[in-house]
């Protein structure tokens, strides 16, 4: 059986399974387009929902207008042009994070490039793949399909896909470090992340989580981004090297681009954040710069759902702050 | 039920990880490691790890060893350090 002509893992599933599967950041309309879309040939129902999702905004104020703020800040003044093209590029990112309608890895790897991929040569050393939510989602995803041994760590993947034959072998557990949404609990995924990059794995995590402390932010025109330090925590208990990686869409292609790795080792007396900080900075800038369609996050940030009551840590003042922790939605 | 001993090394591993400002006065084997207690996050409860099994030469698995039940207090780790060491 060719890839191609593999059932839909949604209709393989079932309706009431996929249905029951619906991740909490996914409006019930959304959830039931999108098991809809996924009948159609990859990529018509991507297509469909990025027209969708900038139609949507044309029409409610909620979503106008604060792309609109934002397109407005952006160097070039594209406006309503812009804006619309963020707005159609958020709905491609939620296919694309579901692989809506895409039947195989086959199917995937046809559409997406590695460029840079001689800094990813291997080393006796672990190595951090340090990536944004800037452009395509599921990097890690298209660079295992592409061929590249790495773990994922972070949080769980939304899609009906992962039960399906055709892509268990990217689920397995082993190289996918991600609690279940419903019990967050980190340090053993945490310690599992380290005990790869000190046998010298690969593992793939995102700069900008939606969680952990803050590390510095990347000033951006319309807001920073905000780093995160779980890599740097895993980076300053492992050793590993850290290799910055962007991706973006050109036409119908995904190109993933593999920057060098951060300078290392840091010298004892150097601040480590300094260099990486503005190495980062300036990475994220030039992407906005270049892609701002592709960066619907910056304008949509997820929400945070506080998954603790009560007072935070306490700061050395006596006071509490506000908890750290939270369960994300879009 | 772990002994005498051992609560008094996890918990000196403990009070080296969260240090002064975190460390509640009335802080004991059964104060919580994380909120409420400590105030340690998943990276703190880490290094604790690290430590422990350094200070008694035992190895965890991330997988199964490492739950919010066995990391809830300097007790709970220490009931799972003394099942990982030779009888």
């Amino acid at each position: 059986m060719s890839p191609d002509s593999l059932p839909r893992s949604s209709i393989a599933l079932g309706f009431r399974e996929v249905w029951r599967r619906r991740p909490a950041l996914y409006s019930r309309p959304l959830w039931a387009l999108m098991i809809a879309l996924d009948r159609l040939p990859w990529p018509w129902g991507e297509d469909i929902l990025a027209s969708l999702f900038a139609a949507v905004a044309l029409v409610r104020g909620s979503r106008r207008r604060p792309v609109l703020a934002w397109a407005s800040q952006q160097p070039g003044g594209r406006g309503l042009r812009l804006a619309l093209a963020v707005c159609a590029f958020r709905g491609r990112w939620v296919a694309r994070a579901t692989l809506l309608g895409v039947r195989s890895p086959a199917a995937l790897s046809r559409r997406a490039v590695i460029r840079g991929d001689e800094h990813l040569t291997a080393a006796p050393e672990g190595t951090i793949l340090l990536g944004f939510h800037l452009g395509p989602p599921n990097v890690d995803v298209t660079l295992r399909i592409l061929g590249q041994k790495l773990a994922w760590f972070g949080t769980s993947r939304n899609s009906w896909v992962w039960s399906s034959e055709a892509w268990r072998p990217l689920s397995d557990p082993r190289q996918n470090l991600a609690p279940p949404d419903d019990e967050w609990f980190w340090p053993g995924y945490l310690y599992r992340a380290r005990r790869i990059l000190l046998d010298g794995g690969a593992l793939f995590i995102m700069a900008d989580s939606w969680i952990g402390r803050a590390a510095f932010p990347v000033p951006l025109p319309g807001g920073p981004m905000i780093i995160r330090s779980g890599w740097l925590s895993l980076c300053r208990l492992t050793g590993a090297r850290v290799i910055p990686v962007v991706t973006h869409l050109e036409g119908r292609t995904q190109v993933i681009t593999v920057h060098p790795a951060l300078p290392s080792p840091i010298p004892r007396d150097a601040d480590p954040l300094a260099s990486w900080r503005e190495i980062i900075t300036a990475l994220v800038s030039d992407y906005v710069r270049r892609y701002p369609e592709q960066c619907p996050v910056l304008v949509f940030p997820p929400t945070i759902l506080p998954r603790r009551r009560g007072p935070g840590r306490p700061e050395p003042d006596g006071h509490a702050r506000p908890p750290a922790g939270g369960f994300v939605r879009t | 039920m772990p002994g005498a001993a051992v609560l008094e090394r996890v918990q000196t591993v403990v009070l080296q990880v969260a240090g002064p400002t975190r460390t509640p006065p009335d802080a004991g084997p059964d104060t919580p490691l994380g909120d409420g207690g400590f105030w340690l996050d998943s990276v703190d409860l880490v290094e604790v790890i690290v430590a422990c099994e350094s200070e008694f030469e035992v190895s965890f698995e991330g997988e199964t060893d490492l739950t919010k039940e066995a990391l809830h207090s300097v007790r709970a780790l220490a009931e799972l350090i003394e099942s990982k060491r030779p009888r």
